[in-house]
């Protein structure tokens, strides 16, 4: 695992202040922010400078991080590799969550991060001891899950791990990885979110835990683009076939093939729709073929000629709107 | 290992308490998301004991959480923002529909 320097990240000296590091992030992710940006790693951009900001504006945060960057500055390995925070590291430093910090900022942070600060937004009680008289339901956790489109249209059981600060019998904090066998329900979107009941942090003097969400991601498809419920899929159709008319066979999502019928005088860009092929639902959506007029190349003395029949048959000037 | 239970939350929507927790909030906060219309509800003459919201609504908050915090955003200018971002996705889904992405 590499150190990251988070200083660089962001642009700005060690000693930078709480303004000049507020400054330097809004700059970068108005720059990297994934709506906006046409840099190519924008999305590995944003969550570089995410983290760096969520450590370099929490002081306790910070002045652990600059503990730890001080004693790998002095006794690294010679390529500047990081193995694992020194044993201790972190003694004397008490992690909160600040009063504006989100749950689900942590989700996509790196490694090294959750090797340092767990995957989450704080830890309580490092050094502090148990708090005995301390009630809290646990927080809230978030992670994303990325599934395939075949896993939401039929529904799938996948394993995530996971990995969390937890706090010890001597109230030392300890990153545990556990799995998880997540239940993927048939019809699920992306950007919907999975709860997971009682799988976020644990809570404190008796309440209960919290909950796990889960944000679908479905990964892309060769074939077919989600728009919502419906399923978008391109559908390459010969001059012939979408002048004349044609019936054509189609693959469905959920297996199988079904007829399609080509009006005559189909045009490319022309959209059809088959009811309720797309996502599996209450509301089943819809799968939309999205004609795209394929030419037979003209590589034979046969297609040629064929060519310039069709041009002496059918005279036709696409560019008549143009004046031409 | 057994597959634990779980729900879309579209199926089972969230109480304002249970948004509130999902998004490291004060329930108050999420009252003001939905005075300043970055989150809409299907009955709001009901009172907000009664109110449910879907994954949309978590996405929102979350956002709006994060455009707060990173970029000193109030709600009124978050809800702006918002409501762009929507519209920009909307335009570009519509874009790829017609082959132009």
């Amino acid at each position: 695992m590499d150190f990251k320097d988070y200083y660089s990240a962001l642009g700005v000296a060690r000693d930078a202040g709480d303004d000049d590091i507020r400054k330097a992030y809004r700059k970068l992710a108005r720059k990297y922010h994934p709506d906006v940006s046409k840099e190519a790693d924008a999305d590995a951009k944003m969550r570089e400078i995410n983290e760096a900001r969520d450590v370099l504006q929490d002081k306790e945060k910070r002045a652990a991080y600059d503990q730890l960057a001080d004693h790998v500055a002095r006794g690294g390995s010679p390529d500047g590799g990081f193995r694992q925070p020194p044993p201790g590291w972190d003694e004397g430093f008490e992690f909160r969550r600040g009063p504006n910090a989100g749950p689900a900022d942590q989700a996509d942070f790196s490694e090294f991060f959750s090797s340092i600060f767990g995957n989450r937004g704080g830890m309580g009680g490092a050094g502090g001891g148990p708090r005995a008289a301390y009630r809290e339901r646990g927080e809230d956790h978030h992670a994303a899950i990325e599934i395939a489109l075949e896993d939401a249209l039929h529904g799938a059981e996948r394993q995530i791990s996971l990995r969390a600060q937890e706090i010890d019998d001597q109230g030392r904090p300890r990153l545990v990885e556990r799995k998880l066998d997540v239940k993927i329900p048939a019809g699920v979107r992306p950007g919907q979110y999975i709860r997971l009941a009682g799988q976020g942090l644990p809570g404190h003097g008796g309440e209960p835990a919290g909950d796990l969400y889960l944000e679908v991601r479905i990964a892309p498809h060769r074939l077919y683009r989600i728009e919502g419920h419906d399923l978008y899929m391109t559908l390459p159709v010969t001059p012939t076939e979408a002048a004349l008319g044609a019936h054509v066979t189609v693959p469905t999502p959920a297996g199988g093939q079904v007829d399609v019928t080509i009006p005559k005088g189909a045009r490319g860009g022309m959209k059809l729709r088959i009811k309720e092929r797309g996502l599996p639902g209450k509301t089943p959506g819809h799968l939309y073929l999205l004609l795209e007029i394929a030419l037979p190349p003209a590589d034979s003395d046969a297609a040629r000629a064929a060519y310039e029949q069709l041009a002496k048959a059918a005279p036709f000037n696409p560019r008549q709107h143009l004046g031409g | 290992m057994r597959a634990i239970t779980t729900t879309v939350i579209d199926s089972a929507p969230l109480s304002v308490r249970e948004l509130a927790r999902a998004v490291g909030a004060e329930d108050q906060w999420v009252l003001r998301l939905v005075e300043v219309e970055i989150l809409h509800v299907d009955t709001p003459a009901e009172p907000p004991e009664r109110w449910h919201f879907r994954s949309a609504d978590l996405q929102r908050a979350l956002a709006a959480r994060r455009l707060e915090r990173d970029f000193g955003a109030n709600l009124d200018t978050a809800a702006l923002i918002l409501d762009l971002q929507s519209e920009l996705r909307r335009l570009r889904a519509l874009m790829g529909a017609h082959g132009l992405a």
